[in-house]
This record gives structure tokens, sequence and C-alpha cells, in this order.
């Protein structure tokens, strides 16, 4: 396939720049959430973080160039893969903090259930790319999805992992409503959602519960359950509007914050940066997906839409359950700010979607 | 664009709606945290990662006028750790030989440091040596600073004024709180971050910077002379059963208080114990007062000293009150009341003064306001406007009822007296100087203004001269070898704080007065609170004034002037000199018949057996115990009718106990006849068996 010149003229420079200042956000927190007391220090993650930017951002490059609808043909090998590497995970994964999420292959450490969300976008759409019958998706329609979804999901769980796993429900629903689910199902399905709840519980592992439990009332256990939320709390607050400036969040710096490389990266960020900061943190990523909205209204083609609605899926809900968890409205779960926490396998996986997202913005032009 | 198509797109708009409502949740929530839990959560972070350690300065040492330390304070160092720190790493076991360093018990040191603190006090204030031993350890997460202890080389010397310094070397009473901002020196105070585990972040600033000493207090006090002052009254205290006692002992020219002596009784709490009531309480003054009242008197001309005021036989009618003296008085002239005490010849005074004089008299005495001395806590005293007075209050105020003073505003006001005229600020604090020997502050005396002219003056020194020197003073006890002595005695009823009446049987006892009264150099005030009826200020406090006064002199080296001879005194002030002269003049006044003779007596059992205490009154009997050292037990009013042990035995260590009886008819004529013999005016007759049997109850006012 020969380069067309109307690749490079309608190149989506705004989706692209817009990644690309996220990917440099997350660089700058990874360094000021590593930067710690008392050796002030470039720390080999921050050294890491940048090169898989710089993979990322190939990958991104081959991915806009690369036609978008190909990818359909990739949609249940890549999804077979994938579940077997979540598979190979629950036997011969690494285990960090509690949980088996990682398979180690050799150089680098692989997080499978980074890849499964675009597997399971992909070959949802894949599916649902067929025009719906009048009158939506039906419930019987609804099967298989619930079963490719059913999969992933329960290894994912079963890790465990409840906040990919809650990723992965929320995408797939968001996917179905705007796939053409049939509006009488769609009400049913928020109905058996709001009674399984409290049977979900039962099923939650003890320190899932004491999560809950913590976010309900903090104080309950300020220095065990409670902890992150209320440390992730102080340093968003102590940061004030303008923030302490970079490199000189204490929260961070002493230790104080969990996982602050990772899941509580927002919280590094908002105190060094403040309010302003992390609203305008926030802005770009509304930018980010209002990109994504945009492109999946004006695709050409109904497999380009629902792929970009799941892509931004993936973005929004991310984001909106990390800084929610951070900021203490919602639960602790472990889920990555996109394309900001530290994570190789986050990170690529994130920017090839938006590669993704720009290949199929670009293609309008081409037919 | 077909149908699905469009709806497609409808549900894209209300995902779009649903994610921005979700995003303005969260940015909400964002602006929440920083607006309304902003201040709580930032002071939550700095309490969370910062941590404080103030290195406490030494404090300054405080000394007496000659340099002699009453107050030090001593390197120390204090052990502390950081819990998590620690107990992150090493055992149980490992820690054990840190309690034994530190001689707490193992389960005390854990306790210690399972508090969840940063940081805590393991053992403060050790000697260097035993820190040492806990340091040298070497456990991650103990280290011990150097801190101060106060210490007071005199011990107890004059701790209500020195007062107390704390733990963590803060002022907390006396001169140690009043002078805290110059005494404390520079704390450093250590900042620190330290992350989550305890680590300090920042050590540096450590090494940087000492703490600054404290600057060195010169006091006015003469260590010597409060010593004495607190012997002697604390002496006093345990005789007279008094609940305490207080003496001030004060520089008339230049306010400088020498000593000032606060003394409570055996079996007082700390807090009493550490309570300046020189200073901070008042008391009503009783018959001290007539020395102001003269010099106000006479000041306005009201009166002139050879102006002779009719004392109504010892009861006179003002209002509805009938005012008592002691024993009745005819015709004297304003020597004769002040030697006397005639109350009667007081009120007189005051009424014929009027209370607007008399108010602003007392005013400019300094009397109802605080002298403004160097000291925490300073009493106003109580002194109402003279509207409120009636008729009554005014006669009152001339004793010295119904109106209280500081022991400092007293001794401050016969200051005025004894040097002229001019009322004076006291003060206790001479000059501070810094650690480099730079004076902070200097101290000179501040005369306020002058109260009486000169003469004035001169004249109430010759009158307070017959109180001590007169045949019939009351303040013979406080006579001083080859001195002359000036001064007043008082005794008052106490007053009842809660209901605001008087104490039957609780007094004041107490003598103000100033020598070498040629040339006053000291003037002393000694005050006994709460003394048992029959304890007269002329008896209790008296003496310990002359105790005091000798002393002192002594140590002052203030040369004996020639005995004071006034020629143009109308009073017998011969022999003032001579201590035993007049006590030998009122032993051969005594009649045969009680055979009181207690030179004799003493002659007889040879100066070392129990002296023949028989049919003495009870002050002569008081002043003979004194001469010989002799304690006394005494019960019943009037005159000894018995005494154990028996004359000329061989004294025990216990004292010496005497029966008192009321006046028998030929004691009447005896205390009559020497009433009138010291006068040399004839008493009227009638109503001697009366007057005996009141005599108690009447010199309470005296």
């Amino acid at each position: 396939m020969a380069l067309d010149r109307r690749l490079v003229y309608h190149f989506d420079w705004t989706l692209f720049m817009m990644t690309l200042g996220l990917a440099g956000v997350g660089l700058l927190s990874v360094l000021s959430a590593s930067w710690g007391a008392p050796k002030h220090a470039l720390d080999p993650l921050v050294v890491r973080q940048l090169v898989w930017i710089g993979v990322g951002t190939a990958l991104m490059a081959a991915a806009a160039i690369f036609d978008y609808r190909a990818l359909a043909a990739y949609a249940y090998p890549l999804y077979v893969v994938t579940v077997g590497l979540l598979a190979a995970v629950m036997v011969a994964g690494h285990v960090t903090g509690g949980s088996r999420r990682w398979l180690n292959l050799g150089v680098i450490r692989l997080e499978p259930s980074e890849l499964a969300k675009l597997a399971l976008v992909l070959v949802m759409v894949r599916y649902l790319r067929e025009e719906p019958p009048r009158g939506g998706w039906s419930f019987r329609q609804m099967i298989i999805p619930a079963l490719l979804l059913g999969v992933p999901l329960a290894l994912v769980l079963k890790q465990p992992d409840l906040g990919t796993g809650i990723i992965l429900a929320l995408v797939t629903a968001t996917l179905v409503f705007v796939g053409g689910l049939n509006g009488r199902v769609l009400l049913a399905a928020m109905l058996a959602a709001a009674l399984a709840a409290p049977v979900g519980w039962h099923y939650l592992k003890p320190y899932q519960k004491e999560r809950l439990v913590s976010f309900l009332n903090p104080q309950s256990d300020p220095l065990g359950a409670g902890y992150h939320i209320i440390q992730s709390e102080i340093a968003i607050g102590a940061g004030g509007a303008w923030g302490k400036g970079f490199l000189k969040g204490t929260q961070a710096r002493l230790n104080f914050l969990p996982e602050q490389t990772t899941d509580f990266i927002f919280s590094v960020f908002a105190e060094e940066f403040g309010f302003a900061g992390s609203i305008l943190l926030m802005a770009l990523y509304a930018g980010v997906i209002a990109r994504g909205i945009w492109i999946a209204r004006h695709a050409r083609d109904r497999f380009g839409q629902l792929l970009a609605v799941g892509f931004t899926a993936i973005v929004f809900w991310q984001v909106a359950i990390n800084i929610g968890m951070a900021s203490g409205v919602l639960p602790v779960v472990g889920i990555p700010l996109p394309l900001v926490s530290y994570g190789g396998s986050s990170l690529i996986a994130m920017m090839a979607a938006m590669g993704v997202m720009i290949s199929i913005n670009t293609r309008r032009y081409l037919f | 664009m077909n149908e699905p198509f469009r709806r497609r797109r409808v549900r894209i708009g209300a995902l779009t709606i649903v994610l921005a409502a979700l995003f303005a949740l969260i940015a909400l929530r964002l602006a929440a945290l920083v607006v309304f839990d902003g201040p709580r959560l930032t002071a939550l972070a700095r309490m969370e990662h910062t941590g404080e350690v103030a290195l406490a300065a030494p404090r300054g040492p405080l000394s007496d006028r000659n340099g002699e330390p009453l107050a030090l304070s001593a390197e120390t160092r204090s052990v502390y750790a950081r819990p998590p720190q620690l107990l992150a790493a090493s055992t149980p076991q490992e820690r054990a030989p840190l309690a034994a360093a530190l001689g707490i018990t193992p389960s005390a040191l854990e306790a210690k440091l399972h508090r969840r603190a940063p940081f805590v006090w393991l053992r403060r204030h050790l000697p260097p040596a035993r820190a040492q031993a806990a340091e040298a350890l070497g456990l991650d997460g103990v280290g011990a600073l150097n801190e101060y202890k106060r210490f007071y080389p005199e011990g107890t010397l004059a701790a209500p004024v020195v007062g107390l310094a704390g733990m963590d070397g803060q002022g907390l009473s006396g001169l140690e709180l009043q002078y805290d901002r110059l005494i404390r020196g520079e704390p450093v105070v250590l900042r620190f971050y330290h992350d989550a585990l305890g680590h300090p972040i920042f050590d540096s600033p450590l090494a940087l910077k000492t703490p600054e000493a404290g600057a060195r207090v010169v006091l006015t006090l003469d260590a010597r002379i409060q010593a004495l002052a607190e012997n002697d009254l604390a002496a006093e205290v345990r005789k007279s059963g008094a609940r305490r006692g207080a003496a001030v002992v004060l520089d008339p020219f230049s306010g400088q208080v020498l000593a000032l002596a606060n003394i409570a009784a055996d079996g007082a709490s700390i807090g009493e114990r550490l309570h300046d009531t020189a200073v901070q309480d008042a008391f009503e003054p009783g018959s001290t007062m007539k020395g102001l009242l003269a010099s106000i008197a006479l000041q306005d001309g009201a009166i002139t000293p050879p102006q002779r005021i009719y004392c109504e036989d010892g009861a006179y009618t003002v209002g509805r009150r009938v005012i008592h003296d002691d024993s009745p008085h005819g015709w004297l002239d304003l020597g004769g009341i002040i030697e006397v005490s005639s109350n009667i010849g007081a009120s007189k005074i005051a009424l014929k003064l009027g209370a607007k004089r008399f108010y602003d008299g007392l005013r400019a005495f300094g009397l109802g306001a605080r002298t403004g001395i160097d000291l925490p806590g300073e009493a106003r005293g109580i002194l109402r406007k003279p509207s409120a007075w009636r008729e009554i209050d005014l006669a009152n105020h001339g004793f010295g009822q119904g109106v209280a003073v500081t022991p400092i505003q007293l001794a401050a006001a016969y200051a005025a007296i004894a040097n002229g005229g001019y009322l004076v600020r006291p003060y206790v604090v001479k000059a501070a100087y810094d650690a480099a020997g730079r004076p902070l502050l200097t101290h000179t005396p501040e005369v306020l203004h002058r109260v009486i002219a000169p003469g004035i003056a001169h004249t109430m020194n010759r009158l307070l001269q017959g109180v001590v020197n007169g045949p019939d003073g009351t303040g013979r006890l406080a006579r001083v070898s080859d001195f002359v002595v000036a001064g007043k005695t008082g005794t008052a009823q106490m007053v009842n704080p809660t209901t605001g009446a008087y104490y039957q049987s609780r007094l004041v006892a107490s003598f103000i007065g100033f020598l070498p009264a040629g040339d006053p150099r000291l003037v002393i005030l000694v005050v006994l609170y709460d003394v048992a009826h029959g304890h007269f200020g002329g008896l209790t406090a008296a003496p310990v004034f002359s105790d005091i006064a000798s002393g002192a002199l002594s140590d002052l080296n203030v040369a004996s002037t020639a005995p004071h001879y006034d020629a143009a005194s109308l009073l017998p002030t011969a022999g003032a000199a001579r201590d035993d002269s007049a006590e030998e003049l009122a032993d051969q006044l005594a009649p045969a018949v009680l055979s009181g003779d207690d030179t004799t007596a003493a002659a007889l059992t040879g100066g070392d057996g129990v002296p023949d205490f028989s049919g003495l009154s009870l002050r002569r009997a008081f002043a003979l115990a004194r001469r010989r050292h002799f304690d006394l037990e005494v019960e019943g009013d009037g005159y000894v009718v018995a005494q154990r042990p028996a004359p000329g035995a061989v004294p025990g260590a216990g004292p010496v106990t005497l029966r008192l009886a009321p006046a028998v008819a030929e004691a009447e004529k005896a205390g009559a006849l020497k009433t009138a013999s010291m006068h040399g005016i004839l008493a009227a007759p009638a109503n001697r068996i009366a007057r005996a049997r009141h005599q108690a109850r009447r010199r309470s006012r005296r």
C-alpha cells in the first residue's frame, strides 16, 4: 500500500499532539513521583517510561497509517491470543501486591489485562458492526457479546483485578448501548445490574469489601484501608489552587502516597500543580474524548464508528474512575490513569488505540 | 443517512452528555477538596510530615546583689526515639539494653514506642554519662539532645520571689516568669521533614546554630539578709502558730528590696510555700495605718504635734458604733496617740481630716494602687472611694480597718516617711546582662512623687521612735542594740474572704519600722498572718523585726550612731540604746507582791535554769523568754500564776508552759499604777475590772 499524500494532509495532528501531551504529563509526573527523598536522582523508572513513550509513539504512527478496516480480520485471532495470555497469567503469572497480573517475558513484563481491553473492544465491534435489526439488538443476540466479555472478565477477576474487570464491563456496555441495543432490553439490563449489585458484593474479596467500607467512611481505619484515600485527599487538598510547584510536593516525595507512580499518580500531579493543573489535565482528557466522539460521529463506516466509541470509552472510564478514586468519590480499585500512569503495557496499548483513532479520522477522506 | 445510523448518533449524543456530566462532577469534587477541605488537609499534611524539635537555650543565671547565685542551669542530656524507625530497625530483645541504660522497664519503653508518634522523649535530663550509655548502643532511631535543667543552689531561699522554671525551660512563677523573655534566651527550633517511616530528611540544621544563653539577672536581694529574714520569720511562725508570715526589707531611698520573705507554716502545700504573699495578698493593716494618718494630718495641717486630743477614756461613740481603746486614755498629744496606739485618738484625727483629704493622702502614699514592683501578680489592695465612706468608715480607716494593703505597699509607704517624704518604686531586679556581659537592662531608683514635706517626715520619724522607745510604747520589743528604731505595731482582725465579716479570733500581727532612725538605711515590715488571739503585733512581729534588723545592719556594716537624743523631743527616749534599761525601769515599777523581776530571777537561777515568770504580764513573759531563749506555751489570759518547769529547774527540750489568770485586785491596782506612772497622767479610777477583762479583745486593734 502506497502512502497516500492525503494521509499526511489529513493527518489528525490534534489527537496526535494531545496524546503526546498526556504522555508528557505522565513522564513529568512519574519523574516527580519517583524523585524521592532523600536521594534526588533520576529513577530508572523515568528512563523506561521515556523508552515506552518512544515505542508507543512509533506504534501510534504506524497504526495511524495502517488501514483500520484490516483490523476486523485480526479481531478474533487477537482475542484468542489475549485470552490465552490471561490464562497463562493464571498459571505462570508474576505476583505483585497480592495479585497475579504480570507475564514475565524475559526482557519485559507484560500485563495482558491492558491488552485485553483493546482486544475486547476489537472483537466486540467486529460482532456489532452488522447493522442491528429494526428495533435494535434483541436479548438473544446479546448472548455472544456476553460470552465474549465473560471469558476475559472471569480471568481478570480471578487475578484478582477488579479495576480492569470494571473497565471491561463498562466499555462493553458503552459499545452495546451505542451499537444499538433494544431499548427495552437496555432498561431490563440496567434493572438487573441494580439487583445484582448486592449479589456481587458477596463475591468480592475481603480486601475489596474493606475498600468499599473505607470509601464510605475513610476515618474508620485511617492507617489501614482508609489510608490510601486519606493520603490522596491530603495531597490534592494541600496542593491548593496553584499547587506546590514541580518536584515540591511533599506527600509523594516523602512516600506517604501509595502507588504513587501508577494508580495514584493523579494525586502527585494535583499536589504539585494544584486545582488549576488538575482542571487543565482534565481538559486535555476531555479534548481527547471529545475528539474521539467527533471521530465516531464522522466515521465513514460503522466499524470505524464503533471502534472510535470503544477506544474513547476506555479512555473515559479509566480517567473518570481513576480521578474519582483519587479524590475520594469512588472506592479504591486499581485502574491506571491512561497515558499518564507508569507502565509500558498500558501506555503502549493506549497509544496504539489512539493511532487507530487517527487512522479512522484520516481515512474518511480516502473513500 | 438511514434511520438506525441516525439513532446511533442520538445515542452518541446521549453518551456525550453522560460523560460530560460525570467529568463535571469529578471537577466539582476536586474543587471542593481544595476549597472546603484545603486548609484542614494542608494542616494534616504539615502535621504528617514535619517534625519539630526545640533545643532549649540555657536559662540565664539569677544572682543576688553580691553575685551569690540563686538560680543556675546545668547541662543535661535527653534521650529521644523516632518510634517508626526504631521499631523497624530492632527487635524488642535488642531494645531491652536501651531500657536498662535509661533506667526504665522494657515494657515502659515499648509502651512509649507504640504511641504512633513520630518523636517521643524516652528519658529527659539525664546526666551526660547515663545518656552516653544509651547512645552507645547505636540503635537506629534513638538520639539524644542537650537540654538544660534549672536548679537553685540556695534551695528554697527566696523561692516565691525567684520562682520556678519548668521542664522545658519556661518560667512558671516569680522572677523566672516576670523576666522570662530575658532569662529564657534564644532557643533553636529545628524543623525537619520526615518521610512516612519517620526518617528525617533535612537534618543539616542540627549543627548550624547553637542556642543563645539567656540573660544573667542580678537581683537587689541580699542572700544573707534574705536568709536571716526567712529564718527569723520561720522561727516566729512556728512559735506563734501563724499560718504564714511575710517580711519585707527595703532600702527607703532607692526602693531596692533587700529581702522579701514568705514563710508558710509547716505542712503547707508546695503552692502555698511558693506563694508571694508579700506582693500578691492584701491584709488589713490595723494600727500601722496610724503612722500614715498622722503624716497626712500633719501635712494637711489638720493637727499639730503638741495639739492634745481627748481620748474619751477608752470608749467613743461614732454613729451607732463604739470605738474602744485597749486602755483608757484622757488627753493625748499626737505622739501619745501613736505611742499607745489609741484608736479613739486616730478616729478623731481621721474625722477632723475628712474623708476626701484622708483618701487623697493615702493615695499619695501609694495605697489602692500597685507599687509597680517587678514581680508577677501584684495586688492592688483595697481602698474604697471616699464617697462611699460613712462617718464610721472614716473613723475606722484611721486605725486601719476597712482598708487593705499589700506588705510591699505598706513598706513603700513607710519608706516615704523614712526617706524624708518621697514615694519610691520598689524593685527586685537591679540589672540584666547578656552572655557577653553587655547590660540589657538597668534599674535605677525611681522617685514617683513627694508625699509629705521633709519637716513632717522628720516629725513623724521622731514620733515613731516613741513607739519603740517610749515608756508605754507598743513596739518596745523591736528595739535593736546600738541603734534607734522608729516604727509602729499593728494588729488587725482577719477578714473572712467569703463572708466579708471579721474572724473573731484570727489576727494579723505586724510591725513596720526603719532604722537607724537618724539616717534610715532599712525599712523592715514583718507580718504574721492568722495568729491566735493573744499574739499582738508588738509581741510577735516586733521581735522578728529586731532580729532581722540587727542582723541586716551588721551584714551591711552599718556603724552604730551615737545614742540618739532628740533635745527637742518631750518623749523620754533616754536609754533607748540600752535594751534592758526600759525593761528594768518597768520592772522596778512593777509591784513587789508580784515578784516579777525577771533579772532577779535570772540571777537567782544562775542564768541557766528556767527563769521565774510568775506575776508577769504576757508581754513581759515573752520578752523574758526571748532574752533567755525559751519557747513559751501559754494558757489563759492575764498574768502568770503558774509555770512548768518550775523556776530554777534545769530546762528540758520542750517549751515552758505558763498558765495565766485574769488580774486579781492587786494586779489591777498594779496595772493602773503602771499606766499612770508611765504616762505621768492620772487615769480615771473607774471601770478597772471591766477594762482588764476586755483587755485582750481590745488589743486586737492595736
